[in-house]
């Protein structure tokens, strides 16, 4: 009777042991705030997709902190030397989480499936795919594209079965979402939250993951909270496991929770101060040089976000090689050049301090779009901009009325903005003379300017080559002070130590699937 | 009462359909439009002209409206431009947790408006009377938006007797329906209130005293009837604002809800949900006044009559 009592509790403790292992598999995220309300999982037709989407999809090849790229479903590459045809090997053995083969067929059937969507410029190059071997295969081009690499390690470049995708239509992202990824899609309600299982068969990792097998958590809740409040407490209370994305003003009370831990990878976005060349005063190059200068990146950094970051000098984040311009060119803080400019220009201190020509102030609009970061960003440079003799009057628009604004081209003088994006290329999106207004908000249509952009963008063969194009239209832009370079913010994201263990190494130009196949459910 | 309901119910016709040219013709003139949304960096001039005219936003503004209208009155309010789903789809999923939210946020807000307005009536004047009024004045000034924090802060954080945020269970809902609910109450009760001693000095009312009925009995049974009629008109007015009036709740408490959908589309232009949502607020009001005539006429004779 003993021993069957004994008997009874061992297997008894036993259940409850693997019951609570079971459900130490368990973690729930949350995506950073920008992201909520992303509204599909359709990697080919969507505008915005979150962070889950590389959990569930591959993609042909990923790109790491240093720019560098890596093989996920292509294992090698290669680029003719006139860069007229790509010949990719893809990985041998992978399934969809339908069970449908990755091969050679996959690839033919999903380039086309860009054209007409609004992703269609990733593969405008690509005039045809040809099959050269089950898995190989041929990206034969209508022009040379050194940015092909690139544009295949775009979120929206996640790869989806072809038989999944055609068979759900316009419900596919929402309905159900069927990749090679790490994690399977259980459930999706737009806006609140996304359930995804592991994928058991998963084969796919990167080397950019230390783990090339199946994810170790099992079961993963992907939560959408749009207050960053709201997200804080919860993690504090263990609601939750993990914050993907915290606002940095949140990084002092969370570094201050025991238990909590914060992390932090290299940025992609860039705070910038573009200015109208086309209105007065700043179509004299003496006033734009004079704003540039006056504009003290270290106090912004150090005063407004406690010295996380870094300084923004150039218009590019400084992981990229063309940021690394001739130090000459750089723009950084400088009140006595600023002051000088001024002078050149014949602006002249009154007794108030605000400069003058002619009997007319050096007056300016200083516009940004709601948000506190972005205004307490504002507030100060309008104080920097006073302090060399410009009286700057801010307006605060929300984010799609000041796109309309900009688009009237003479509205606005100067404005306080932020771009994310780990490309060169933006230089042409923001600066090039076909998009005045906007995106153009520098209304910058230089000859010079748009010679060396079509160099960078369409002369370009290899990578290499554009670099020193980009390097070369950058600096140009540098020269002519057509912006004010302000700040690079990191990203951070925060997680329970108690429940959580994260790979030494953040690798990836975010936390995304290669690094999720990594972390561990402590027990 | 046939003829009124009838009379009403006719009448909502023409505020129905000049409700949606408002409305159509409002999210038209703020500035901003949805393609600016979907634009990735690096799709050219052509491919944003294709998208205006794939969504129909090249046509002239009567002929977008007609279509819209055409469209609406067979029950497709159309698709989204942003979040690319149907605008019905999109609703559905919304509106059962803004319809519980609110039914539940009201009810609170109605019982114990209506209990703590004829209490502090019942006792003018009184200790209770100051501390009901004092706590009212709290709960009509304090932000629900602060207000949703600090009630986290205490009863999720602190005594962790409910979830933070998410719509995930019953006990999810204690707390936002208390937000809300409290500045109802203070609305609810101030009027119950004050109506209740206005109707208190009515000669019929002094007559009952002189009949020799229990005063509780006339407080309730007679004055805090009479005293619901404006209460019933403030609750009516209600019924709209708590279906899309609780965004800074929902967000707060990371819900889904009408007010959110709303407030994320409007953001991003998203021309076709933005009108159905405020379409759905519309209809809400709407509904909600004639919900608030219909019980005052059920409860008041002399208003049939002067509608007859």
């Amino acid at each position: 009777m003993k021993t069957i009592l004994k008997a009874a509790l061992f297997g008894a403790s036993l259940c409850t042991l693997m019951g609570s292992s079971a459900l130490a598999q368990n973690a729930t995220f949350v995506l950073g705030s920008r992201e909520v309300g992303a509204p599909s999982y359709n990697p080919i037709k969507a505008t915005r997709l979150n962070a889950a989407n590389t959990f569930i999809y591959d993609r042909m090849v990923i790109q790491d902190a240093d720019q560098s790229f890596h093989g996920q479903l292509a294992t090698s590459w290669e680029a003719a030397a006139d860069g007229m045809s790509w010949t990719f090997k893809l990985r041998p053995n992978v399934k969809f989480h339908d069970g449908e083969p990755f091969n050679a067929q996959t690839i033919v059937w999903w380039v086309p499936k860009f054209k007409g969507t609004e992703n269609a410029f990733m593969t405008d190059a690509i005039d045809k795919v040809e099959v050269v071997d089950d898995l190989t295969v041929r990206f034969v081009m209508k022009t040379p594209d050194p940015n092909m690499l690139f544009n295949m390690a775009s979120t929206f470049m996640g790869i989806p079965s072809p038989k999944a995708f055609d068979a759900l239509g316009d419900r596919y992202g929402v309905a159900g979402a069927v990749g090679t990824g790490p994690f399977k899609l259980e459930s999706f309600t737009v806006g609140q939250q996304t359930v995804l299982v592991r994928n058991d068969a998963y084969n796919s990792a990167s080397a950019l993951s230390a783990n090339k097998g199946p994810a170790k958590i099992a079961r993963l809740t992907i939560r959408e909270i749009a207050e960053d409040s709201t997200a804080f407490l919860e993690l504090k209370t263990g609601g939750v496991d993990m914050l993907m994305s915290v606002p940095t003003d949140f990084l002092p009370r969370l570094s201050a929770e025991r238990g909590t831990k914060v992390m932090t990878l290299p940025g992609t976005e860039v705070y910038y101060m573009p200015m109208n060349t086309a209105v007065e005063p700043f179509t004299d190059i003496k006033v734009r040089e004079a704003v540039a200068f006056a504009v003290n990146q270290k106090e912004i950094l150090d005063s407004l976000f406690g010295g996380v970051g870094a300084v923004a000098n150039t218009f590019l984040i400084s992981g990229l090689a063309e940021s690394k311009v001739d130090p000459k060119l750089m723009i950084s803080y400088d009140p006595s050049r600023s002051r000088k400019a001024l002078d050149e220009a014949g602006w002249v201190a009154g007794p108030d301090g605000i400069r003058a020509k002619g009997g007319v102030k050096l007056q300016v609009k200083l516009w940004t779009q709601n948000g506190t970061e972005f205004k307490r960003v504002t507030e100060v440079i309008q104080a920097q901009l006073k302090a060399v003799g410009i009286s700057a009057d801010i307006t605060i628009f929300d984010a799609a009325t000041i796109t309309a604004q900009y688009r009237r081209r003479t509205e606005h003088q100067l404005a306080v903005r932020v771009y994310s994006w780990a490309n060169a290329d933006i230089l042409d999106w923001f600066h090039s003379g076909k998009r005045l207004g906007h995106p153009n908000h520098a209304m910058w249509n230089d000859p010079k300017s748009e010679e060396l952009n079509e160099k960078a963008m369409k002369g370009s063969r290899t990578w290499d080559e554009r670099v020193t194009n980009f390097r070369a239209y950058h600096e140009h832009l540098l020269s002519q002070f057509v912006f004010a370079p302000i700040y690079q913010p990191v990203q951070n994201f925060a997680f329970s130590e108690a429940r959580l263990s994260m790979p030494a190494v953040i690798r990836g130009t975010r936390l995304q699937g290669q690094t999720v196949v990594d972390i561990e459910v402590k027990k | 009462m046939a003829l009124f309901l009838i009379r009403r119910l006719l009448l909502l016709i023409p505020v129905f359909l000049a409700v949606s040219l408002v409305i159509f013709m409002i999210v038209r003139f703020v500035p901003g439009d949805p393609i600016d949304n979907l634009l990735q960096i690096g799709s050219t001039e052509e491919q944003k002209t294709a998208m205006i005219a794939a969504y129909g936003l090249d046509r002239a503004l009567p002929v977008q409206y007609a279509i819209w209208l055409g469209k609406m009155l067979q029950g497709d309010l159309g698709e989204a431009i942003i979040l690319r789903q149907p605008v019905s789809t999109l609703i559905a999923q919304n509106l059962p947790h803004s319809l519980i939210l609110g039914s539940l946020a009201l009810a609170f807000s109605t019982l114990v408006g209506i209990a703590t307005g004829a209490l502090a009536a019942s006792f003018k004047d009184g200790w209770l009377d100051r501390l009901v009024m004092t706590l009212i004045l709290l709960g009509s000034t304090l932000p629900s938006f602060w207000l949703g924090l600090l009630m986290i802060l205490l009863f999720a954080v602190q005594l962790g007797w409910f979830p933070v945020s998410g719509a995930r269970s019953w006990s999810a809902l204690v707390l936002p329906v208390l937000t809300i609910g409290i500045g109802g109450v203070a609305l609810v009760a101030r009027v119950t209130r004050a109506a209740m001693i206005e109707i208190a000095r009515k000669d019929f009312v002094t007559m009952l005293h002189a009949k020799g009925l229990p005063p509780l009995q006339i407080q309730l049974g007679h004055v805090l009837r009479h005293a619901l009629l404006p209460v019933v008109t403030i609750l009516s007015l209600r019924i709209g604002w708590v279906l899309g009036g609780a965004v800074t709740i929902e967000y707060v408490f990371a819900r889904p809800g009408l007010g959110s959908l709303l407030i994320t589309s409007l953001n991003q232009r998203d021309y076709p949900v933005v009108q159905g949502c405020l379409l759905m607020l519309a209809i809400a009001v709407i509904l909600g006044t004639l919900i608030g005539d219909i019980v005052q006429a059920a409860m008041d004779p002399r208003l049939r009559e002067t509608l007859r």
